[in-house]
């Protein structure tokens, strides 16, 4: 670099310096990612432990905590990687529900937990193609794809047991252990994925791919690169997670698995993402955000239970008024919404 | 210059400072507006002169400054303000509603911003436009739907709903990009018409000629900052030129190079040919092409001159596989092959570069490494697959030197770039590929001078260097005449003429010849 060039640099640097604090804490929560997911989660962190300390503190609670944190935050990083795409997916709650039933189902006719997971598995993902192919090849709008999605495998979860719910899948009481860590498993599988998934969205191609559609899929497309194939991959990978996020589901619903698991949890998946500064419009989250969100979620049922509001109603408006707060964060800088 | 009124000036702008997170956009810059003025504001891309409109017309607000309307000093929050003020502006995006009439048009934007205007009193408005077309010697079909209508046109109905509104100053931002000369004609004559109101008029733009011809005073910035206020009655082309550009212009007008084009032998296999190529239309803009037949050998630069709606754009997408061939062949170094997609493209070395580059190139929400690196993973990753972001930094910082890319860093959002830079950006897409044909399509449109010449320069040293076939697709003659070892001249989705380019001022007349014969057809 020439020296007026750095000299412009310095200017630059210097002339921002010169901004109040205030501002400078802006322009850093505007240009860093990270920042988004981590102000409410550090707000609603803080007003827990300030409301009921002793209840929320307590470690069988943090342990309630981690573990039905730990299937929403997977629920919200396949959706997640459905949105930096700029596509939405519906389908996370009944596939994960789907699988739930699917490995409770093998589990009481065959008993081997292993086999179960590893069909189930198969199962989701093979959904999560579907869908992929659908969006990906065929061209339809991923909302059309997904909600009908939504409906198809809830059906089929009412159909395969004929409404009826599945009891004692003690077998799957593994995943709610802490093998002497304080931490379920659960929770342990959860920071694996994440870890994983940190990785693929920051230094992979495939992971760059994803924000770039994102943010402009014609260019990506013009670009030479192969821009159906991420957007198949991203909803094949998102069916994976959701039955990983469902088999969890077994472990943190007592054992007990009905047609109805997991209903309605497509709109966690979403807020979760949502609060985890995942953009609606795509291109943009940092990969951790759903994460944090999930914890916002959790935290904020969870607190709302110590304070006697056991309502499910009401802890659902709570969640819809959070969801809608930490909305406008997320348009910062958009000049007009649709 | 019109007579001036004991009042003082219309607008006074003082000391304005904005800076973006990353970027200074203008440092204490000051200007001023007289009654009956038309004052130019002058400077390449990137200079500050669209943010310093910006500011004028309420869309940004400066961070240091004041702005002064008619002795007052007033804060403009927003483009309302502005309007309530009197200012209006007319940007490149026409913001007009295209489904209504002209006369609906106006009447709904007046009545919108001016509340003395009242839609309901249809009968009055009406008259009072009336009364200011006759005043303005406009022709336009107050009926007409304008969508049907000109570019041009479209403007002026802009500036009549502003005149409407009872606005005294006009600010316009490029507004004589999109239009012929003759456009550019009728333009400037309305502009006169406001000059001799009183009105005063800020006029934006980067190219040198036409301050010259319409403006009172010129205003040059330069990277943010003001160079200095010139008389246009005083100065001439080559002034304005070393103030833009601060640097000695005898490189002006761009020739080198013409010199190593070589002769070529007609026996050797081209690297590309096209052979009775015809095309389907997927949509309702798009132009057919018809019994194209051309040629690209290797390591050349072959430009084909069209103006709009030639269907270069089309041609230049069918060697990427996004227009669909109904009848003809491809050969790829002598065999036949089908361009089923851009990546299938990629694969054998082709390239396209859009001349959209916002809706079709850069893609906003990366950072500026990102996208120069986004077609050529497999050059910069493990098995195409894990980034390694040492070796994409390198060819990322030498691209940024050789091209000289004004950017912050290289990881800055590329949305922060200026036009200019954002298409030497994507010219960096380009070359990391190694691709061995490169198709560039406009690769100087709504660029400055100073960009404009060292683009060129940078294609046909690239070409030289590294032996790579250039297509550049332009409707600048100059362009094409400049750069091209051969040229095609294009017009309604066919090739009128092939020329070898040994004497580009003899092949200017041919080409011209050829476009006259068409057009008297």
């Amino acid at each position: 670099m020439s020296t007026t060039e750095k000299k412009k640099e310095e200017e630059i640097a210097v002339k921002s310096k010169r901004k109040s604090p205030l501002r400078a804490l802006l322009d850093f929560y505007n240009t860093h990612d990270l920042a988004r997911p981590l102000l409410p989660f550090i707000v609603i962190l803080i007003a827990a432990i300030s409301i009921s300390p002793i209840y929320f503190l307590a470690p069988v609670n943090l342990k309630v905590v981690l573990y039905q944190t730990a299937p929403i935050a997977l629920l919200a990083l396949g959706e997640a990687l459905t949105i930096i795409m700029g596509s939405i997916d519906l389908t996370p709650g009944s596939v994960s529900g789907f699988a739930a039933l699917f490995a409770g189902l093998i589990t009481l006719n065959i008993g081997n937990v292993p086999y179960a997971i590893v069909l189930t598995l198969l199962a989701t993902t093979a959904i999560g193609a579907l869908n992929g192919f659908l969006v990906a090849r065929l061209k339809i709008y991923s909302f059309i794809v997904t909600l009908a999605g939504l409906e198809i495998w809830r059906a089929v979860d009412l159909s395969i047991t004929g409404g009826s719910p599945i009891y004692g899948l003690h077998q799957y009481s593994f995943l709610m252990q802490d093998f002497h860590t304080f931490i379920p498993l659960v929770f342990i599988i959860t920071l694996i994925v994440y870890v994983v998934f940190l990785f693929i969205l920051m230094r992979t191609t495939w992971g760059r791919i994803i924000y770039a559609i994102g943010s402009n899929e014609e260019a990506v497309h013009l670009s030479g690169t192969h821009a159906s194939l991420a957007k198949f991959l991203a909803f094949t990978v998102a069916g994976f997670l959701y039955g990983l996020a469902g088999i969890m589901l077994i472990g943190t619903s007592a054992y007990i698995v009905d047609p109805w698991t997991a209903y309605g949890y497509e709109l966690y998946a979403i807020a979760a993402a949502v609060i985890g500064g995942i953009a609606l419009t795509g291109g943009t989250g940092h990969p951790i955000g759903p994460l944090l969100g999930a914890f916002v979620l959790t935290i904020l049922t969870n607190i709302l239970i110590i304070m006697g509001y056991t309502q499910y109603t009401i802890q659902e408006i709570i969640i819809g008024i959070i969801i809608i707060a930490a909305a406008p964060a997320l348009t910062r800088g958009l000049r007009w919404v649709k | 210059m019109q007579g001036m009124n004991k009042q003082n000036f219309l607008l006074i702008a003082e000391g304005i400072t904005k800076i973006f997170p990353e970027v200074v956009a203008l440092d204490n810059v000051s200007f001023d507006l007289k009654p009956g003025e038309v004052h130019g504001l002058l400077g390449q891309n990137g200079a500050g002169k669209s943010t310093l409109l910006k500011i004028l017309y309420g869309y940004y607000t400066p961070d240091k400054g004041r702005i002064i309307i008619k002795g007052n000093e007033v804060k403009l929050k927003n483009p309302r303000d502005a309007r309530n003020h009197g200012i209006t502006f007319s940007t490149q995006e026409i913001t007009l509603l295209p489904h209504l009439t002209v006369l609906e048009n106006i009447m709904l934007l007046g009545s919108y911003w001016n509340k003395e205007l009242s839609y309901l009193n249809k009968e009055k408005y009406l008259g009072y436009i009336l009364e200011l077309i006759k005043e303005y010697g406009i022709k336009i079909n107050l009926n007409e739907k304008v969508r049907y209508l000109s570019t041009a046109n479209k403007m002026i109905v802009q500036m009549l709903a502003a005149l409407s509104m009872n606005a005294y100053i006009f600010l316009f931002d490029e507004p004589t990009s999109p239009l012929s000369s003759y456009e550019v004609e009728k333009i400037f004559n309305l502009i006169n018409m406001l000059k001799s109101k009183d009105k005063g008029v800020v006029f934006v733009t980067h190219r040198v000629d036409e301050t010259l011809k319409i403006c009172d005073r010129i205003t040059i910035l330069r990277d943010g900052k003001k160079v200095g206020t010139v008389d246009a009655h005083k100065t001439n082309e080559e002034e304005l030129l070393k103030m833009m550009l601060g640097t000695n212009i005898d490189e002006f007008y761009f020739v080198e190079g013409r010199k190593e084009m070589k002769e070529i032998t007609k026996t050797e296999t081209p690297l590309i040919e096209l052979r009775g190529i015809y095309s389907i239309p997927t949509k309702p803009t798009e132009v057919p092409l018809r019994d194209v037949n051309l040629r690209i050998y290797e390591n050349e630069v072959v430009t084909i001159f069209g103006i709009i709606g030639a269907g270069k754009t089309e041609l230049g997408k069918l060697l990427v596989g996004i227009t669909k061939t109904a009848r003809g062949d491809i050969y790829y170094k002598g065999k036949k092959i089908k361009i089923k997609s851009p990546a299938y493209a990629l694969s054998n070395g082709i390239f396209y570069l859009t001349e959209d580059r916002r809706a079709e190139g850069i893609i906003p929400l990366l950072s500026v490494l990102e996208n120069m690196s986004i077609s050529a993973f497999k050059n910069v990753s493990l098995g195409g697959i894990i980034i390694n972001a040492f070796k994409e930094r390198e060819p990322g910082t030498r691209f940024v030197k050789e091209l000289n890319i004004k950017t912050p860093s290289l990881y800055v959002r590329a949305s922060n770039l200026s036009g200019g830079n954002q298409q030497k950006v994507l010219l960096a897409r380009a070359l990391m590929t190694g691709a061995k044909l490169l198709i560039i399509d406009e690769p100087t449109v709504g660029i400055d001078i100073g960009a404009k010449i060292e683009i060129r320069r940078k294609i046909r040293e690239i070409s030289l260097k590294t032996g790579i076939s250039v297509l550049v697709l332009t409707s600048d003659l100059d362009e094409a005449l400049g750069i091209g070892e051969r040229v095609y001249f294009m017009h309604d989705g066919t090739i009128v003429s092939e020329y070898t380019n040994n004497n580009p001022d003899e092949i200017r007349r041919k080409i011209i010849s050829d476009f006259s014969n068409i057009v008297k057809k």
